[in-house]
């Protein structure tokens, strides 16, 4: 299925990259950065679902609780153990991840996918209801709020670095940096062995049974892997909103949210996330007015894309050439 | 009208995804005959009957039933016309009871009426049926179920009959049992298109066999003309 | 917990059981027959809600009245919602995922198109019976008691359909069988339209029977659909009796769990004992394992 990256390949990817990089230095209009910084954190929650229900054939639909836990995890560790974030969102990962091998090791056994989805949704609303009733701890719905921001350094040639919620800069590039790392880890994992074989596998589940593979550790690898990225996304998105609520962090929009973007983009492509989440989170900002109509929209653009066009957006180029060329 | 063929296909096609299974393929099924489809594993055998019932997508061709083209009639509407099948391996309701499988089979409201009356004809041939009325379908034996399947084909009163793989999976002693029956129901008029690997069980009783090596008919003729054949033989012994 | 508590706790599990089960045999239902998980099933239930509350309360159109059109004009919906969107899907490659996500955006589309057009204030209708009756220590409001009496005559009236008709036999036989029904001349795409409609008439009459109790706004589906997902996983996916059984466990365990702790971990309780049966037996409690 994947071919080695070609030239103009890394050429996009490149170039993507730049761009990405040299927007701050363009404009500093804090608005813009923060879609883009929103953007960022959606890409790498999207790219990681995409890594388990696109690549890896498990139709989850209870991610936003790993997106929760890495919130909360890092948030409450930096308020009341009093530890730098640049420690705590890594604690809020690794306890994503030991959710995702709670939750991950049983749905490996269904077959169903629509178990699956049922499983992983009920896991997720259990893990929201727990954050919203542990008050003394959480704050439940009243907010978390009062969570460090990220401390600041002296980089050479820059100067001092401090993040601020006046200066979005430094998280612009923090995610910046953590997106590539994810996309990257995510690219490397799926062109690994690994990530062959569920490739190679995964459409064709029972022929694989027959033949005596078991891909359980492969699959299980895959989820730990998305549950850790997603949960660094959601610490991320902790220290830089700075205010946490069971709704926000771990309510079921988020995770609709995330699985339009994948759909819109396109599943089981690498690109295909990183383009639904621009294009979902920059039209929403663009039509911050018609705000009333954005989940109306979001809706109608997941029943048409799963209608007209179901392997997504990115797909739509090679799409319309081959109509022309039937022509 | 006699001589009309029930049944003809000409040139028929059929693809799966990309790859073809049916490659220009005709036959002809005359009125009261029974013929033989022949073929080894994966010829495409099963896929003719598929086709004609709508079950399988035909690219091209044409298949005309009694003289009306029915390409593109949909499965649901074919027991109107007077088409019915035994699907391969019998694909009971295996939930429900006997009595509501059999009833099932005259379903379509353009046979429902003369329900009571199939009914008794169909437990005239299978007794079987009338003992075991109220046993869940799924439970019984393979032999059983196929009666089962074939009395439910029955009660829409068909003209044509198709079978697919009527022996698979059978007793030898069921499937004498099963040969003598569709002997009988041929005796009524209905004609019969079957399919089955074995040459020597198809010739018991059919009058006419086409034999597909690779979706594609290479030999067709009477039970004897396609015993002695050299084609035969080197389909199924690769000689 | 002292005995007559007890009691009146299994009772009041039973009342708000028996709607769940409702809730979940549309679902079962649904999914039994085509395979596939409507997740646009809560908003039948919030739609056959509103439409109730408009007729009854705006319209002042007597309830005995309004909840029998309100649970036509949800069937009706139910047969436009699949014919407009599933009915595209099904058979497709993908099609397993992509009605799920399908009924995923049909549920945000709805909910969303509610809020625009009903606003998001809390609507409700009042008692549609008032009184109590007293057994012994138990005082039962003929309000849940009529709750109960409906949930049973649906269930026996759905059961009387889907054994005793032509067409609860269509959608049996289609259900086990699509090729099987369809050679004997019965039109799967024409059973699967019925199916979501009295799917979603199912979900408007638990709507029309706690729209009194519990208030209608354009989210109330999501909690009902997740109760719904509990009670067929309980059940057994797709199997009608299942969700019925399933429905009735849910509401008692729920009573009495929650007297033992609290409200707020209602469902939590419901969610672990679901996980806990994926896990246990991921075919349901009460159907033979699959071979």
């Amino acid at each position: 299925m994947f071919q080695p990256v070609k030239p103009s390949q890394w050429l996009v990817i490149a170039a993507a990259i730049l761009v990405m990089a040299a927007v701050p230095l363009v404009t500093r209009n804090s608005y813009l950065l923060h879609v883009l910084i929103l953007t960022m954190i959606f890409g790498i929650f999207a790219s990681a679902w995409n890594l388990v229900a696109g690549f890896g054939g498990m139709k989850t639909f209870g991610h936003h609780a790993f997106f929760g836990i890495g919130a909360y995890v890092s948030a409450l560790l930096s308020i009341k153990a009093g530890w730098s974030p640049w420690l705590t969102i890594w604690f809020g990962a690794l306890a994503a991840t030991g959710a995702g091998l709670f939750i991950g090791l049983p749905i490996l056994r269904i077959k169903s996918m629509s178990h699956v989805a049922i499983v992983t949704l009920g896991f997720a609303e259990i893990v929201r209801i727990v954050i919203s009733n542990l008050q003394t701890i959480t704050r439940g719905e009243l907010g978390l709020w009062g969570i460090r921001p990220f401390e600041g350094f002296t980089l050479p040639f820059f100067g001092e670095i401090t993040f601020s919620p006046a200066d979005k800069v430094p998280y612009y590039y923090l995610i910046l940096l953590l997106l590539i790392g994810s996309t990257a880890v995510i690219m490397l994992l799926m062109r690994s062995r690994t990530g062959l074989s569920i490739i190679a596998m995964r459409d064709a589940e029972d022929a694989a049974e027959s033949l005596g593979v078991n891909l359980t550790r492969q699959k299980l690898l895959v989820f730990a892997v998305s549950a850790f990225l997603v949960g660094i996304a959601g610490a991320f998105y902790a220290h830089y909103i700075s205010i946490l609520t069971p709704t926000a962090a771990v309510g079921i929009d988020l995770m609709i949210l995330v699985i339009a973007m994948a759909l819109v983009g396109g599943l089981s492509t690498f690109s295909g996330p990183l383009v639904g989440a621009l294009l979902l989170t920059g039209t929403v900002e663009l039509l911050r007015d018609l705000d009333q109509y954005r989940l109306l929209v979001y809706g109608a653009m997941i029943i048409l894309i799963v209608m007209f066009l179901p392997k997504g957006l990115t797909t739509l180029g090679p799409v319309l050439r081959k109509r022309f060329a039937s022509r | 009208m006699a001589d009309t063929p029930i049944l003809t296909i000409e040139g028929l096609n059929v693809l799966y995804g990309d790859y073809q299974v049916l490659w220009d393929v005709s036959m002809q099924v005359g009125q009261g005959e029974v013929v033989a489809v022949l073929g080894p594993n994966g010829s495409g055998k099963s896929t003719v009957l598929k086709a004609i019932m709508g079950l399988a997508p035909a690219k091209s061709g044409k298949v005309m039933f009694e003289g009306r083209d029915i390409t593109r009639v949909p499965t649901h509407e074919m027991v109107s016309l007077g088409i019915s099948m035994v699907l391969e391996r019998r694909r009971l309701f295996s939930a429900m009871t006997v009595r509501e499988n059999v009833l099932l089979g005259a379903y379509h409201h353009s046979v429902s009426k003369d329900a009571r009356r199939q009914l008794e004809w169909v437990e005239s041939l299978f007794p079987i049926l009338a003992e075991r009325r109220d046993q869940v379908a799924g439970k019984m034996s393979g032999g059983e179920q196929q009666m089962v399947a074939i009395a439910r084909s029955l009660m829409s009163k068909p003209r044509l009959l198709l079978m697919d793989e009527p022996y698979l999976g059978l007793a030898p002693r069921i499937v004498k049992q099963i040969g003598e029956i569709i002997t009988r129901i041929n005796q009524d008029g209905i004609a019969v298109i079957f399919n089955e690997q074995n040459v020597q069980l198809s010739f018991g009783l059919s009058n006419h066999g086409y034999l597909l090596e690779g979706g594609r008919v290479v030999l067709s003729g009477t039970g004897d003309e396609m015993i002695h054949s050299d084609v035969i033989r080197r389909v199924y012994l690769g000689v | 917990m002292t005995f007559s508590l007890l009691i009146e706790q299994i009772i009041n599990g039973l009342i708000i059981g028996s709607m769940y089960a409702l809730i979940g045999s549309g679902l079962a239902l649904v999914y039994g027959t085509m395979r596939v998980l409507n997740l646009a099933h809560g908003e039948f239930y919030m739609l056959g809600g509103y439409f109730v509350f408009f007729l009854a309360v705006t319209y002042g159109v007597p309830s005995y009245l309004a909840i029998p059109v309100a649970i036509v004009a949800t069937f009706i919906l139910g047969m436009l919602i699949q014919r407009l969107t599933i009915h595209y899907l099904m058979g497709k490659e993908g099609w397993q995922f992509s009605t799920i996500a399908a009924t995923l955006g049909l549920s945000i589309f709805l909910q969303n198109a509610a809020l625009l057009m009903f606003g998001e204030q809390f609507e409700s209708v009042p008692y549609y019976l008032n009184g109590v009756i007293e057994i012994g220590s138990i005082r039962l409001p003929l309000q849940r008691l009529l709750i109960f009496v409906v949930a049973i005559v649906t269930i026996g009236a759905m059961t009387f359909i889907l054994k005793k008709t032509r067409l609860g036999w269509a959608i049996r036989a289609t259900a086990q069988d699509r090729d099987a029904a369809a050679v004997v001349g019965i039109p799967a795409e024409r059973i699967y339209l019925i199916t979501f409609g009295l799917a979603g008439a199912l979900g408007a009459i638990a709507a029309a029977m706690l729209a009194p109790i519990y208030a209608i706004n354009p989210w109330s589906g999501l909690p009902i659909l997740l109760k719904g997902f509990v009670v067929v996983i309980l059940g057994g996916l797709g199997s009608f009796p299942g969700a019925i059984a399933g429905g009735l466990l849910l509401g008692v365990v729920e009573a009495i769990g929650v007297q033992l702790t609290s409200s707020e971990w209602r469902d939590v309780i419901g969610f672990a004992m679901m996980i806990g049966v994926i896990w246990w037996r991921p075919w349901g409690l009460f159907g033979k394992k699959p071979t």
